[in-house]
């Protein structure tokens, strides 16, 4: 059984294919699994499209059983999604790509995020827009 | 004023801390390091100013608002931060202890491609370590460090899932051998208080 662990969630796609280094993913299990999904643009999350040329696609993208399938560790590699593979449990790890990592510090635009507190409460930077925020980052250790 | 939590055991460990503060602003946990990913911080306290547009003025400054004196065990408050904070809320984007765009992006350190990978190993390293394959988390951990090892942020957390023994060289050693611990220096100018 494949594992996918992203900064989100974790999940176990069941049609989830490994081909020596590659990692089929059929579309709807990209996108419940990586927030990617295959769009005629290209390969979109969020905003981001990725299209992929010619060559690449046909080593990255495949047709099977009347679905879209990636090859999402290529495709990671392919863009420079930070990523990272357990063997033994078959776990892939799947970071964000450059864009997300760098579009924000390289302008000092503070990148948002979504944190709980201590009871559930959900609290993002975002929310205090407007106001000056001081944040600190800390560890018990 | 937001704090944040890095603890991979999250609530677990970080509670009694929390609690004890009694805070009145959000007080955050972050147990799988997304904010060290965003603001690319190796070891903590660090600090971030933040204006009322979004921009960071003032970035990874290694300070806690008390500092404790480990012989004696004695706590002061740590004033000349505190004043610089309170000069930066009374003056705004004309507070002398900005930084300039240049500093700022110096100290956050915005491009570092071997320690995006490290979190990468150290993310599944995690997952697999909560999912009861403490050996197959130690081996990411291990690759984390191989490409990052001053990072203190992984080498705790590694050490505090296991033990340094796993890894072949204690804390005290691995400051020996890498340098001494990750840390900006904090650099506040000498400012007349207003």
């Amino acid at each position: 059984m494949v594992t996918i662990v992203t900064s989100e969630a974790a999940s176990s796609p069941p049609n989830a294919r490994r081909e020596g280094g590659a990692l089929w993913l059929r579309n709807d299990e990209l996108l419940a699994s990586t927030g990617w999904e295959i769009k005629p643009e290209g390969v979109c999350r969020g905003e981001v499209c990725v299209p992929l040329p010619g060559e690449r696609a046909e080593a990255l993208m495949a047709e099977r059983d009347g679905a879209s399938w990636l090859d999402v560790a290529g495709f990671a590699e392919y863009v420079g999604q930070t990523s990272a593979h357990d063997a033994a449990t078959d776990t892939w790890y799947f970071g964000p790509g450059p864009e997300e990592r760098r579009g924000h510090l390289d302008m000092l635009d503070a990148p948002d995020f979504e944190l709980r507190d201590l009871e559930g409460r959900t609290h993002r930077l975002s929310d205090h827009r407007g106001k000056k925020v001081l944040l600190a980052v800390w560890a018990s250790w | 004023m937001i704090t944040v939590g890095c603890d991979v055991k999250g609530a677990e460990v970080e509670r009694e801390y929390i609690e004890a503060a009694r805070p009145e602003h959000p007080s955050l946990l972050d147990p799988t390091f997304i904010v060290p990913e965003l603001y690319n911080t190796r070891n903590v306290p660090a600090v971030f100013w933040i204006d009322e547009d979004g921009w960071i003025v003032r970035g990874n400054d290694p300070v806690y608002a008390t500092r404790r004196n480990r012989e004696t065990g004695e706590t002061t408050i740590n004033e000349r931060y505190l004043e610089a904070v309170r000069d930066w809320v009374r003056h705004g984007s004309r507070s002398a202890y900005l930084t300039s765009q240049l500093e700022t992006q110096r100290r956050v350190g915005a491009t570092d491609e071997a320690n995006d990978q490290a979190m990468a190993h150290f993310r599944l390293g995690v997952h697999l370590d909560r999912n009861g394959h403490h050996e197959e988390a130690v081996a990411q951990f291990k690759a984390a460090l191989a490409l990052k090892p001053e990072n203190w942020n992984y080498r705790r957390q590694a050490y505090n899932l296991g033990s340094a023994d796993e890894y072949g060289i204690t804390m005290q050693e691995a400051m020996q051998t890498v340098g001494p611990m990750y840390a900006m220096p904090l650099e506040l100018p000498e400012v007349q208080s207003t």
